[in-house]
């Protein structure tokens, strides 16, 4: 393909990337139990993220850099194995080591002294690689490889402390879960085989691949393609209903929690959306926008009346993934990779910031030998006394998470409302109702993130523990958890996307993806709805403010409507009863059909094959051997008789000579 | 007159109770007696054909021959018989039974 000699050196650099956590992960494999440090794991991911600026400073507005060697021929097709980069797999190269990094170094405190630590540096490096693999290969077969892995990675590091039974039940589900989305691409590449027969990226869908010449190609086949393809990142970025394996997925540590929300697992699915857009055609669009609208409202839904702090930030990802999807589903995915990218780090700045919260009430639990919940919000309360920096910290990333002005989500959140309004308003009345949902679904994000933030460090403490004790175990988090932390609240301001505060139209990352867009740009819309937004911030965190920290809630915690959105509108009892009851039933039909029918054949088969070998036992027991036998037993008969004549007396042995010759004398007188 | 065949009548006699007392006897003794008339039944019958070789008495001077011959197996076979008895401590044959397989 292209003359691969004035890029070598960024050829190896992207090689190097990829694989400088795979060794990390191959020498820890190796030393087994000794490699406790973590340090082959943190020196590969910096030197990941060092060789991936380099590789973005490169690549960045430069046209598409394409490496290919053939791979394996099967038939008349050659497979290829190649890389892929543009402006796209620039930013995400960049971020996923940029999130890693903060994430290895918080672990090596947050892990200290867990039984497992070695095989934890291990997973997390495999995870990286697996991630940092999917974004560089230039083929879905690649992809997809990569894709498996970072799912197998995830499951690993789900199920880590996999002595708790709901631990190994999450990782369980998370595991089944992205295998249907793992089928829907698999579908998908299979569509895209038959009908391209080739599977390479740039092929495909460059400005002249494949995609863009045929006009022939039948529209039923690229809903298909499409809605496969969709179904595949479903799972992957957990968009309802397959969102299920998120929230569970909180079973793992903390510190892996924070990297599959920002920046390797679920971004994944949105990366893999925007990498082959030019695949989806109006009807797969739009059902990618509705599914990432009810997504959005059914998790914000779900995270208001949530308990536990994980999951609250669980749900959180999981309706601005729906944000994503939309951002995907009207063709604006700069937008959705913009907001991936802001929302990979103040979520991954909140989750490690949560894991803080939750490594203090650990500690407490043990120093006063408590039985709580360390990650119960109702458990909590008034902790910004004890740990004003983590309280600053987690403040400044739910503000991002709110929208709030002068953060980064602030800036792509009013980027990508803004252009589904746009793209709405060209559409219909009916259009214009993801748009509004998603501003209601932006207000209650804020409302939520308040209520986290208000119920964990502001107002009384609600333990008795806290009261009189003097030397208290709650404290700010050392050094190697806080400085991360710090890392990444800076990272949550705006002036690391875009200059103007306001305007994410100046954005050099909306800039560099440059997608073109369906619809026109509306300017009014620029300043009508972050005004909107702004203000439906502020009023909601002030009534989040009344409520829950100056304790003044007025509703029922106990009513049907709460109960239902913290078990998320039973969707779990839903698919236990339907899916997992269903396939059980079938299963257990299955072994009666087995049991009873293929088994009863057999066995009726058997018994034939007994009754004739017994008939034909019988027959040679009794005739073959009886005729042996009889023969055997005249001839010892015989025998018997004449031995009776060697009885050892001379005279009878006389008489019988005496008679033998007297029988021939008569035989030869008569004869 | 006395023709051969009344000497072969005789002698035929004779053989037949030397072969019942080489059968039915109880002692080893009497077999070797019935030996010994077997022996002399044969004997009578060369002396009785002798009558047909005038000449060299042929049939006179084998007889003569097998009386010593006869001689002779009767010391051998006392000789045997006090053996045997010296070894089993009998003589009668029904009790001599090692040739049984």
């Amino acid at each position: 393909m292209l003359a691969a000699t004035p890029h070598n050196t960024l050829l190896y650099a992207v090689i190097a990337t990829v694989c400088l956590p795979l060794l990390a992960f191959i020498y820890q494999a190796v030393k087994g139990r000794s490699a406790q440090t973590g340090i082959p794991s943190i020196t590969a991911i910096i030197g990941s993220l060092l060789l991936a600026s380099y590789i973005a400073v490169q690549v960045w507005n430069q046209p598409p850099i394409h490496f290919q060697y053939s791979w394996f021929t099967l038939g008349e097709n050659t497979f290829y194995i190649g890389i892929l980069l543009n402006n796209l797999t620039a930013l995400m190269l960049v971020l996923v080591p940029l999130i890693a990094v903060p994430v290895h170094i918080y672990s090596t405190a947050y892990m200290q002294g867990d039984a497992g630590i070695h095989r934890y540096w291990m997973y997390l490096s495999l995870f990286c690689f697996a991630m940092l693999g999917l974004l560089v290969v230039d083929n879905l077969l690649l992809m997809y490889i990569f894709w498996e892995l970072v799912g197998f990675a995830s499951y690993l590091l789900i199920g880590f402390w996999y002595t708790r039974e709901s631990a190994v039940q999450a990782n369980k589900k998370a595991f089944l879960i992205n295998r249907i989305g793992d089928l829907g691409f698999l579908i998908g590449i299979a569509i895209i085989f038959s009908e391209f027969g080739t599977l390479d990226l740039h092929a495909l869908f460059s400005e002249n691949g494949l995609l863009s010449q045929m006009d022939n190609l039948s529209s039923t086949w690229l809903t298909a393609a499409g809605i496969a393809f969709f179904i595949g990142a479903m799972a992957k970025s957990a968009q309802f209903p397959l969102h299920v394996w998120l929230p569970d997925a909180m079973e793992g540590p903390t510190a892996v929690s924070s990297l599959i929300h920002a920046a390797t697992m679920v971004a994944a699915g949105v990366f893999l959306l925007a990498r082959i857009f030019p695949l989806f055609n109006e009807h797969a669009l739009l059902v990618i926008s509705i599914v990432g609208t009810l997504t959005a409202c059914t998790a914000a839904c779900f995270a208001l009346a949530q308990y536990d702090i994980k999951k609250i930030l669980a749900y959180s990802t999981i309706s601005q993934l729906g944000y994503m999807m939309v951002g995907v589903g009207i063709g604006a995915y700069d937008t959705a990779i913009f907001h991936l990218l802001t929302h990979a780090f103040f979520k991954c700045l909140l989750f490690l910031a949560a894991g803080a919260v939750i490594h203090e009430m650990q500690h407490l639990k043990q120093h006063v030998q408590g039985d709580f919940d360390p990650q119960d919000l109702r458990n909590m309360g008034g902790l910004k006394r004890w740990m004003p920096k983590t309280a600053i910290l987690m403040g400044l990333a739910s503000l991002a998470l709110a929208g709030f002005p002068l953060t980064s989500g602030f800036l792509s959140k009013d980027a990508l409302i803004i252009s589904t309004f746009e793209w709405a308003s060209e559409r219909g009345l009916v259009y214009q109702l993801i748009p509004a949902l998603l501003i209601l679904v932006s207000i209650l994000t804020a409302f939520y993130s308040a209520r986290l933030i208000f119920k964990a460090f502001f107002g009384e403490p609600r333990l008795p523990y806290f009261h009189g004790v003097e030397k208290h175990p709650v404290h700010e988090p050392g050094a190697s958890m806080l400085w991360p932390m710090v890392f990444l609240g800076i990272c949550c301001l705006f002036p690391l996307f875009s200059l103007n505060p306001f305007s994410s139209s100046h954005s050099w990352i909306l800039s560099g993806l440059a997608v073109p867009h369906s619809f026109a740009a509306i300017h009014a819309l620029h300043l009508l709805i972050p005004s909107m937004l702004v203000t439906g911030t502020v009023l909601s965190i002030t009534l989040a403010w009344k409520w829950y920290a100056q304790d003044k809630y007025p509703l029922n915690a106990q009513s049907a409507l709460m109960l239902a959105a913290e078990k998320q509108f039973y969707i779990n009892e839903f698919n236990q009863r339907i899916w997992v009851n269903g396939i059980l039933g079938i299963a257990k039909g299955a072994y009666w059909l087995d049991r009873h029918i293929v088994d009863g054949l057999v066995q009726l088969f058997a018994g034939c094959v007994q009754y004739i070998s017994k008939v034909s036992s019988w027959v040679d027991t009794h005739i073959v051997d009886g005729l042996v036998n009889g023969l055997a037993a005249l001839t010892y008969w015989l025998g018997n008789i004449f031995r009776q004549a060697q009885n050892g007396k001379i005279q009878s042995y006389f008489l019988a000579a005496f008679f033998t010759l007297f029988m021939g004398l008569l035989y030869l007188i008569f004869s | 007159m006395i023709s051969i065949t009344h000497f072969l009548i005789v002698s035929a006699c004779i053989f037949s109770l030397g072969i019942y007392a080489i059968l039915a006897k109880r002692n080893a003794i009497m077999i070797l007696v019935g030996i010994e008339l077997i022996i002399n039944a044969a004997i009578l019958n060369f002396v009785a054909f002798g009558r047909y070789d005038k000449i060299h008495y042929g049939g006179q001077v084998f007889a003569l021959f097998a009386m010593v011959l006869a001689a002779a197996a009767v010391a051998v076979g006392l000789a045997i018989i006090l053996n045997v008895y010296r070894h089993y401590r009998t003589i009668n044959p029904d009790q001599i039974t090692d040739l049984k397989d």
